[in-house]
């Protein structure tokens, strides 16, 4: 049996998916200082649920924005080719791929064979990302993972002109102290994000079906206000953190199978879990 | 600031020619330090890109070309001081930034009585008069040179308006261009006599007939120069030519700006005949498809080169065509002709735009670009503080989109059959601006250029397959 393996290292998460002909182990793990560190970790627990040495991975592929940090990695892949190629595997109808991430978002749009086809990032700016709706729970002092089902409560979500997240958070709190509901500035909080997104994902032709990817998607106020925005369903996987990492896996698949198509085995490194030292 | 400069090493560039640029704008930065020493030639603050060249050169004129100037404080990555001093005025950083940053400088000039310290090679000189341009969209062109009269109220302002005919899909617009080209005539008139007045000279008409023409001998000779670039490998790519538009912008209506592209047409086809590329083993050809650089990263050129990544062309900083392909009238006036020189380069491509129902100039200009250069992806800069380059960017990528859909499309090949095509065109769009090196990240620009080789190579092999 040949197993491959994706690792995923996000600005706030990293992922790591182990995979044969399905997936075998999966972890998910924060990122934080220490993703130099915590790559060997996420690492380890995922051979451990897998129940399998490093040295039976034939072929590893690292991804996210800490990929170079990953010193046990065949190849290094950008998230937009492994989000890609994961979306595609899971829903081979999909054609534009959003992902809302901790601290950046991007839309790609894919072919039939979950390849890349054109894509657009924003990175510039905590707004157009999960970083945003983050930091508004914070000072509204609600749990992250509850913002999505506060903001389905509301009746009439309140408009957030700014769309600084500094600036928001102020209009927020000057809002809450008109007394506009908490559920009503929630819901207008994920409208301003959809907005921003939407926006972004129109700068590319955004054609059916769409998958929602990354933290965001785990966020039903989110979805729901982004598939107003856009038109359309959107659709998200089962779990949608792992679908770079699990593209990584499924390129790193595709690699070695081309190779042994010509009748060679693709070139890897030493399987040892060294820490990437700091240059 | 003064040990990273150190520290970074020089740019590689792909020809003789680039590489020669550095000491070439140096020189001319030392000259007007020269000239205002001498005291015997008037030095004027100008704008590129608006045919008065000629008219400066015949003259004697010294320009100071500022948006050049504040490109070098970039470059260097030395215009954050003088930024953040015009910041520190009351000026918005979300101005032009080149405005910005001459703004800062000079008033530090002015308020010291001397260049500001350690002055990016040497500074920028005190201007005797300033000439401002009213173009579309670019407020700065006569918005700045009026800020910057606050910290020098002696130097008089002369403000050319140089307007040309907007698009529009059912009108021809030489319908109405001998009205603007009556008015254009005016305004360059103005000029001389405002020039006149400044120098106590007459202006030499036999002198500007002949720079003018030698104007015009380059002008095409960069477009045939250009157009070498078609080869495959490239020879030469837009990171060159970020340091080649320096004799096209700065020194037009000069034997040395001749002379050099004279040079570089013999490298280049000297490149061709060893079949020499940019890079080693050019794997994807892409179009620089808008936008001003920005200055402090043209390393980033060389990064996509490391990729096998070339840029056979760019929409910045060229000629659009030859004279001899733009409709415009004969005459013996120069002036006249400078008039009709600007109205051709900037109505060039209505005619092709309003063929194609939905299409604009700009895109056509693209297209014309995809097609001759053999082009896979578009990449665009969009630059936040200069809306006059910037603005419309994102509509001319969705309007391509139409058109390299990533879908098999049927096209017409070479013997009039049908053929079955697929033509997508990815594009990447980077963000950042021209000088201001707080708008830039060096990883996330490296990581949206891996992102979008995978993507192209992606392409490649779907095809290949
Ligand atoms: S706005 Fe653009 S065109 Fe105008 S002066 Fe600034 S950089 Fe130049």
């Amino acid at each position: 049996m040949e197993y491959y393996a994706g690792i995923d290292i996000g600005s706030t998460m990293t992922k790591a998916v182990i995979l044969a002909e399905e997936i075998v182990a999966s972890v998910i793990g924060p990122t934080g200082p220490e993703h130099r560190r915590l790559a060997n970790k996420v690492m380890e627990e995922a051979l451990r649920r897998a129940g399998l040495a490093l040295e039976s991975i034939t072929y590893i592929i690292s991804t996210g924005y800490g990929r170079i940090n990953v010193p046990f990695a065949d190849k290094q892949v950008t998230e937009i080719s492994c989000h890609a190629r994961g979306v595609g595997s899971l829903f081979p109808q999909a054609r534009t791929v959003i992902d809302i991430g901790g601290q950046d978002s991007k839309a790609i749009t894919i072919d039939a064979n979950g390849r890349p086809t054109n894509f657009i990032m924003n990175d510039k700016c905590a707004a157009g990302s999960g970083r945003f709706i983050e930091v508004i729970a914070d000072s509204l002092g609600v749990k992250l993972e509850e913002m999505g089902d506060i903001s389905l409560r509301s009746t009439h979500p309140a408009k957030i002109s700014n769309i600084c997240t500094i600036w928001a958070q102020q209009e927020v709190a000057a809002r809450l102290a008109e007394g506009v509901p908490v559920p009503d500035l929630v819901a207008g909080i994920h409208e301003a994000l959809a907005d921003r997104v939407a926006r972004m994902a129109k700068r590319l032709k955004v054609e059916k079906e769409v998958v929602l990817t990354g933290g965001g998607a785990k966020n039903k106020g989110l979805l729901k206000a982004l598939s107003e925005q856009l038109g359309c369903e959107i659709l998200v996987p089962p779990e949608p953190l792992i679908t770079g990492a699990l593209g990584a896996a499924l390129l790193g698949k595709d690699i070695v199978q081309k190779a042994l198509k010509s009748g060679k085995r693709p070139e890897t490194k030493k399987r040892t879990l060294e820490e990437a030292k700091l240059h | 600031m003064a040990e990273e400069q150190k520290k970074r090493k020089k740019r590689k560039t792909a020809t003789k020619a680039a590489a020669s640029i550095g000491p070439m704008v140096k020189e001319s930065i030392t000259s007007t330090i020269r000239a205002r020493e001498e005291g015997k030639q008037k030095i004027a603050y100008t704008f590129i890109v608006c045919q008065h060249d000629e008219i400066l050169r015949a003259m004697d004129i010294v320009p100071v070309w500022t948006e050049n100037y504040s490109g070098i404080c970039g470059a260097k990555r030395d215009a954050e001081r003088f930024l953040q001093r015009a910041e520190s005025l009351g000026f918005s950083r979300s101005l032009c930034t080149y405005a910005l940053c001459g703004l800062g400088f000079d008033q530090w000039r002015e308020e010291l009585g001397e260049m500001p310290p350690d002055a990016p090679w040497g500074g920028q000189v005190r201007p005797d008069f300033m000439i401002s341009s009213g173009q579309i969209l670019c407020d700065p062109r006569s918005k700045w040179y009026q800020a910057a009269q606050q910290f020098m109220p002696d130097v008089p302002i002369y403000n050319i308006d140089l307007p040309y005919p907007l698009f529009d899909p059912k009108r021809d617009h030489r319908e109405v261009w001998g009205y603007y080209h009556r008015y254009i005539v005016k305004e360059l008139r103005g000029l001389v006599s405002f020039l006149e007045e400044q120098t106590g000279k007459k202006m030499d008409y036999d002198r500007l007939r002949e720079l003018v023409d030698l104007g015009d001998r380059t002008w095409n000779l960069i477009h045939e120069t250009y157009e070498l670039r078609r080869a495959v490998p490239c020879p030469m790519g837009t990171g060159d030519a970020m340091n080649t538009m320096v004799p096209m912008c700065f020194m037009m209506g000069t034997q040395e700006a001749y002379d050099f592209y004279l040079d570089l047409n013999k490298e280049l086809k000297e490149k061709i005949a060893r079949g020499e590329g940019e890079v080693e083993e050019e794997k994807y050809r892409l179009l620089w498809g808008g936008g001003l650089p920005a200055w402090y990263a043209l390393n980033d050129f060389n990064y996509f080169n490391s990729k096998g990544a070339s840029f056979p062309a760019e929409t910045t900083y060229r000629m659009v065509v030859p004279l001899y392909e733009m409709d415009i009238p004969e005459t013996n006036d120069p002036i006249e002709h400078l008039a009709w020189r600007w109205l051709g380069y900037w109505t060039f491509w209505y005619e092709k735009a309003r063929k194609r129902p939905g299409s604009e100039p700009d895109v056509e200009r693209l297209i014309q670009y995809i097609e001759d250069y053999k082009i896979d992806g578009v990449v665009m800069h969009e630059a936040f503080s200069c809306r006059t380059w910037h603005v419309g960017l994102i509509w001319q990528l969705h309007q391509l989109a139409k058109i390299y859909k990533p879908i098999p499309v049927l096209v017409l090949g070479k013997e009039g059959k049908k053929e079955k095509k697929q033509r997508e065109l990815p594009s990447l769009v980077l963000e950042s601006d021209i000088i201001d090196i707080t708008s830039y990240s060096e990883v996330d620009t490296r990581n949206k250029i891996d992102a979008f080789i995978e993507t192209l190579e992606s392409l490649r092999r779907a095809r290949a397959a």
